[in-house]
């Protein structure tokens, strides 16, 4: 194509309906994604490779989603990450921006939302301007 | 002295003095209406917004389905306790009804699948995907296809996964077949002889009296189709889920042409073939156990196949070349499926008019036909029709045209087993999904170059109803008869929403729309039927053109300029969402919620324990709430010293007004109300149509006295408690509000709406009950009425002679015209009692309402 290379998205959420849906939609629009349904998998799948765009869920079993991300940031401050939750509330939002959280997302959203959202992301990435 | 009289007098007044001492005020009363009111249009919201999830748009999960269904049952209860405030201890059957359904689906949330523990057989006509953990995969398509495409498929019924547990239980099966399963896996005995003993268990076994008495009804529904002639049937597994139905396939046991009477030990048989030694082994392979096998079994009644055949709606070997393949040979299709005969192959297009673009006829030697005394067997081909092909180019258009709508609903390609009968009827006997090996890296490369490559005609308008991509060409819809005219696999594209979709809706590829809401009547239909739908585009109709091929992608919501055809391949190969267990779950639950099944007050199941749905109790919950007001405000100040106000009409209509706040201009004097006084928006849309020129009819109606007494007695219904409702014409009004009820010339109409520049607040509802006259005029002057409704995309129900129309989420201008042609058909149907003898009037009194109508509507 053009000589980049693909996004890359890792999409952790602890319902498989919601991670297989996303990971549908996302790759029909090109991007290269990994789904993650536990927290410990997903955790050490960042130890072995940066990804461009993480899309964590906040509330799971076992590893916190709101630890996941800060680590993902620790690890790699220029991945964008965005958050999907069923328990959106003021405090997380603001502690989710407070802690470099590119968008936060309230569940149920639209297929179209989350798109957008990764496209922001991969805009801002690349350093265009819209 | 008369001062002390009117004050005991006022005391004991059932409002002041009596139950209601610690009550509330008029205004009080008035207030926990408009609560109600309010709570009820928050129901349908949600309602409709999580009916707008399974348009495929939205992810959500099994958490939100669980919110949503908290927040409804907080409405409804607050609905309830509101209207115990009004009328204190009077419903409490309503918090049983409540109970009862929050449990039910509480029984959904926790994964506990509520069948009734007396169905131990389901007719197709009660099945859909829903039940297809019950009845498994193959029934459960079967049933989709019959009840929805209204394809023709063989009736019959399903013996569930319950009827197979409750046969083993009662057997006490479960114990022994473990112990020689275990045995089994230990390898203390070999699979061979496992299955022998697992399958003679099974055959030795008794059917239960429930289920063997289930059956026989079953049958006998089944021979009440054609009386007089035996029974035979088809009987095969219907595994549970889809996956294990392929991969089990031709694993179990199906038996042919079974007389009726055979079929208790023909389902012990199909049962007993669960345990086969490959299934067992499959089984093993895959890691079940043993004792998760759950079967479900499909009994059919048996066509006398002429020619059966196989139709895959693509070429396995060659899918990208848009040709379906069918073979077919004469006599039943069991010898072509399993090999023992080779058949003729037929290439026939996939587009419209479906051309067969290859044929080899070979020659048949030997069919499988059925014995008249039960079973099957194998005989030769006569002469003249071994070399002849076995199907014409009418039934592959015929066999075309039907795949193509059920593969269009299941969205992915489709194997289906068809049979033509003696009499050339087609019959589908089996439908699911083409597995095409050839997939592993997906039938389509590379989407986004694919898209880059297509022209967008336009994108990003409107609001998506269904998702999916449809292919095909534009049929601009702008009246009834273009309707009639819609072509099998076109797009539909239309000004407006309507429910009148609905006749061709399962022929569409897809829909387009200039107006209309995503969440309307006809928004479900799209969702039921699976047809991608845009709706609210604003231009659809002024930039697509007649004829012109597009596809429509309602996913990314963008129309394409021809045909994008990567886009339904990609769609083929994704997981439907419809199939998702959160998408099941969600439709389980709001059949609990959504469906309205009281629809007429003045039925004697209009009660508490009638209810089934949370609709349900919405809808008692309005209609007694509206009862009470008019039981307080006008019989309750009866004996008042206030006269009730009186609308001053230019008809003969004696109508009472009760003006709850604002329906009424203030400082108005007398007990007369003007027509110009009213401030009520939907009431004054009402009036002006009510007085219409022309439409209310001065001639005095001429009812024979025996008509007159029917009617009497059929309207007054003991559910009435008091004959009071009986007579007077009441309207319940306020700014945004109204409710009459209306008994003119012996029928009893009811209008309720709420018009206000909140859009989604905004609806009309319509009730016309005829009186007078025996049924069949009552039920042609309904189906006028429903008729004349349907023309102005109101959303209709018709039981006999009762008709419901319902509007809503329209603008004020909109719905004030809504209420205005309300208006007009009150009164000209005032004039029908006696005069509609006959159906063909039925058209001739339509068109009388057209000019009418319409020559008002361009007057005002």
């Amino acid at each position: 194509m053009e000589g980049h290379k693909t996004t890359s998205i890792l999409i952790l959420d602890d319902e498989p309906i919601v991670c297989k849906r996303l990971k549908s939609a996302l790759e029909k629009k090109g991007y290269e994604v990994e789904i993650f349904f536990r927290s410990s998998d997903a955790f050490k799948r960042i130890t072995e490779r940066t990804f461009d765009i993480v899309i964590t869920d906040l509330k799971m079993e076992g590893l916190d989603g709101m630890a996941f991300l800060t680590e993902v940031k620790k690890r790699s401050p220029t991945t964008e990450v965005i958050v999907i939750t069923g328990f959106a509330t003021m405090e997380t939002a603001k502690e989710s921006f407070q802690r470099g959280v590119f968008d936060f997302l309230a569940k149920p959203f639209k297929l179209g939302e989350i798109q957008d959202a990764v496209e922001r992301a991969e805009r801002k990435i690349k350093g265009i301007t819209s | 002295m008369d001062l002390i009289r009117q004050w005991t007098r006022a005391l004991l007044h059932p409002i002041i003095g009596g139950r209601r001492t610690k009550g509330l005020s008029f205004v009080d009363i008035f207030s926990k209406f408009q609560t109600i009111l309010e709570l009820n249009n928050r129901i349908l919201d949600l309602m409709a917004e999580m009916g707008d999830k399974l348009s495929g748009e939205y992810i959500f999960d099994k958490q939100y389905i669980r919110t949503a269904c908290e927040q409804m049952s907080d409405y409804v209860y607050k609905l309830i306790y509101n209207l115990d405030a009004i009328a204190p201890h009077k419903y409490l059957a309503l918090y049983d009804a409540f109970n009862r359904i929050s449990s039910e689906i509480q029984d959904e949330l926790e994964g506990r699948i509520v069948i009734p523990e007396s169905d131990l057989t389901m007719p197709y006509s009660l099945v859909s995907r829903d039940f297809s953990d019950v009845v498994g995969a193959k029934n459960a398509n079967l049933a989709e296809i019959k009840n929805f495409l209204r394809v023709r498929t063989p009736e019959g019924f399903a013996i569930t996964t319950r009827a197979f547990k409750a046969y083993m239980d009662y057997n006490g099966l479960w114990e022994e077949i473990s112990q020689i399963a275990e045995a089994w896996t230990r390898s203390e005995i070999g699979t061979t002889e496992a299955s022998k003993k697992i399958q003679e268990l099974i055959r030795g076994g008794t059917i239960p009296p429930k289920l063997k008495k289930q059956l026989k009804k079953a049958i006998e529904i089944l021979s009440e189709q054609e009386p007089g002639k035996a029974v035979y049937l088809a009987i095969r597994s219907s595994a549970w889920g889809e996956d294990t139905e392929n991969t089990f396939a031709g694993q179990f046991l199906s038996l042919l042409n079974e007389p009726a009477e055979n079929l208790a030990e023909a389902y012990k048989e199909v049962l007993a073939s669960a345990y086969s030694p490959s299934a067992m082994e499959y089984r093993r392979e895959k890691g079940y156990s043993e004792k998760e096998v759950v079967m479900a079994v499909a009994c059919q009644v048996m066509v006398d196949a002429a020619v059966s055949g196989v139709l895959y709606t693509l070429d396995p070997q060659d899918p990208q070349k848009e040709a379906m393949v069918v073979s077919a040979s004469w006599g039943l299709g069991a010898p072509i499926v399993s090999g023992d005969v080779t058949p003729d192959q037929f290439k026939i297009s996939r587009e419209p008019p479906h051309e067969v673009r290859g044929l080899k006829v070979v020659r048949k030697t030997k069919q499988m036909v059925v014995k008249p005394e039960g079973g099957t067997e194998i005989v030769p081909v006569p002469d003249e029709l071994q070399t002849k092909a076995s199907l014409t180019n009418d039934q592959l258009s015929e066999l075309a045209e039907h795949a193509v709508m059920i593969e269009r609903y299941f969205k992915k390609p489709q194997d289906i087993e068809f049979a033509y009968d003696h009499s050339g009827q087609l019959y589908i006997l089996q439908a699911r999904q083409l597995y095409i090996r050839s997939q592993g890296a997906k039938l389509v490369c590379d989407i986004p170059s694919a898209l880059r490559k297509a022209h967008t005609i336009f994108s990003g308008r409107g609001d998506i109803a269904q998702k999916g991509v449809g292919i095909g060409k534009v049929f601009l819809v702008k009246s009834d008869e273009d309707l009639e005219r819609f072509p099998e696999g076109a797009v539909l594209v239309a000004r407006n929403t309507s429910p009148r979709f609905a006749k061709v809706i399962r022929k569409a590829a897809a829909v387009l729309t200039d107006i209309g809401s995503h969440t309307g009547h006809m928004a479900t239909i799209a969702r039921e039927f699976r047809v991608p739908t845009i709706v609210n585009t604003g231009i659809a109709t002024k930039v697509l053109k007649q004829g012109q091929e597009v596809t429509v992608d309602a996913e990314e919501n963008v129309v394409y300029e021809g045909k994008v055809k990567e886009l339904c391949y990609y769609e083929f190969n994704e997981e439907p969402f419809e199939e998702t267990y959160e998408y099941r779950l969600l439709r389980r639950v709001l059949k609990k919620i959504s469906p309205l099944n009281l629809l007429d007050p003045l039925d004697k199941k209009f009660r508490p324990r009638y209810c089934k749905t949370f609709h349900d109790i919405t809808r008692f919950v309005h209609e007694k709430a509206v009862e009470e007001i008019i039981e307080l405000s006008y019989y309750g100040t009866r004996n008042s010293h206030t006269p009730p106000l009186h609308l001053d009409l230019p008809v003969p209509l004696d109508l009472v007004l009760i003006d709850m706040g604002d329906g009424l201009s203030v400082g108005h004097v007398s007990r007369k109300v003007h027509i110009e006084e009213i401030r009520s928006i939907p009431m004054a849309a009402f009036v002006k149509g009510l007085l219409c020129p022309g439409a209310w009819s001065t001639e005095p109606m001429s009812v024979d006295f025996g008509s007159f007494m029917s009617s009497l007695t059929r309207t007054f219904s003991s559910s009435l408690a008091t004959p009071k409702y009986v007579g007077q014409n009441l309207a319940v009004l306020s700014l945004n509000y109204v409710n009459i009820s209306l008994r003119l010339g012996y029928h009893f109409n009811m209008i309720d709406a709420y018009v206000s520049d909140n859009i989604n607040d905004n609806y009309a509802y319509f009730r016309f009950l005829g009186g007078v006259t025996e049924l069949s005029r009552r039920s042609r002057r309904a189906k006028l009425v429903g008729e004349i409704l349907t023309m102005n995309d109101f959303r209709v129900d018709l039981r006999g002679d009762l008709v419901v129309g319902r509007v809503k989420k329209l603008d004020m201008e909109e719905m004030k015209e809504k209420l205005r042609v309300i208006g007009v058909l009150v009164a000209f149907t005032r004039q029908l009692d006696v005069q509609m003898v006959n159906d063909n009037q039925v058209n001739k009194f339509i068109e009388a309402f057209q000019t009418l109508n319409v020559g008002a509507a361009t007057v005002h």
